[in-house]
C-alpha cells in the first residue's frame, strides 16, 4: 500500500474535526426543538461517516492525479468523482429509504466539510490581511 | 387519477434527471484545477504542499454544486412522490 500524503491526512483531520463539531450542534438543534430521536443520531453518524470518506478519497484522488500525465488527469477526476457519487448516492438513498435515519440529519451532514472549508477561508483571508501580505502585494 | 399519479411521477423523474445535469460541471472543473495546480507546482516545487492544500479544499468546495443536485434528485425519487400522491389523493377526497 503507498504512503498517504501528510497534506490530505491534515485536510481529512480537520475537515473531521469540523463535521465532529457540527453534527454535535445538529444533534443540540433537534434536541432544542423536540424532535430528537434516535434516528436523529443514526442518520447523523451515517453521512457525517460519508461526508468524511468522500473527502478523504477526493484528497487521495487529488494527489494521485497529480503523477499523471496532462490528458489523463481529468478523465482520472471525473471517473473518481463519479464513483464517489455512487457511493454517496448508494449511501444516503439507503439512509433516506429506510425509516431508521432521520431525512434531515442523513442530508444536512453532506454539507458540513464545505461550512469547514468557508470558514477556513475566512481564517486564511483574516491571517493574510493581519499579516499585511495583501497590501504589500500592492 | 392514476394518469395525475402517473404524470406526477413522470415529473419527479424527469426532475431528478435533469437535477443530475449539474454534476457534470464539477467534474470538468476538478480537472481543469488539477492541471493548473500541476503547472503551478512545476514552477515553484517548494510551494507542493500549500498548492495541494489549496487544491484538496477547492476541489471539495467545486464538489457542493454536485452535491445540492445529488440531495435535490433523491429527494425528488425517494420522498417527493410518496408526499405528492398523499397531497392529491387528500385533495381529492
Amino acid at each position: 500500500m503507498k504512503r498517504i500524503d501528510p497534506t490530505v491526512i491534515a485536510e481529512t483531520r480537520y475537515v473531521a474535526a469540523f463535521v465532529a463539531i457540527l453534527s454535535v450542534l445538529l444533534q443540540a438543534v433537534f434536541l432544542i426543538i423536540g424532535k430528537w430521536d434516535i434516528t436523529v443520531l443514526l442518520g447523523n453518524i451515517l453521512s457525517a461517516l460519508v461526508a468524511i470518506v468522500n473527502f478523504f478519497l477526493l484528497g487521495v484522488t487529488v494527489t494521485k492525479a497529480m503523477t499523471k500525465d496532462e490528458k489523463d488527469m481529468g478523465a482520472y477526476m471525473k471517473l473518481s468523482k463519479t464513483y464517489r457519487f455512487l457511493m454517496v448516492i448508494l449511501i444516503c438513498g439507503l439512509g433516506i429509504y429506510f425509516k431508521c435515519f432521520n431525512d434531515i440529519a442523513v442530508i444536512v451532514p453532506l454539507f458540513f466539510p464545505n461550512v469547514a472549508i468557508f470558514i477556513r477561508g475566512f481564517k486564511l483571508k483574516n491571517q493574510t490581511t493581519s499579516e499585511g501580505g495583501e497590501q504589500n502585494a500592492v | 387519477m392514476e394518469i395525475a399519479i402517473g404524470i406526477m411521477l413522470c415529473g419527479c423523474a424527469l426532475g431528478a434527471g435533469i437535477a443530475m445535469i449539474a454534476g457534470i460541471g464539477p467534474g470538468i472543473g476538478e480537472g481543469n484545477a488539477v492541471a493548473k495546480a500541476c503547472e503551478a507546482i512545476g514552477r515553484q516545487p517548494e510551494s507542493k504542499s500549500a498548492v495541494t492544500s489549496t487544491l484538496i479544499m477547492g476541489c471539495a468546495l467545486a464538489e457542493t454544486t454536485g452535491l445540492y443536485a445529488l440531495v435535490i434528485a433523491l429527494l425528488l425519487i425517494l420522498l417527493a412522490p410518496g408526499r405528492f400522491v398523499d397531497i392529491l389523493v387528500a385533495a381529492v377526497k
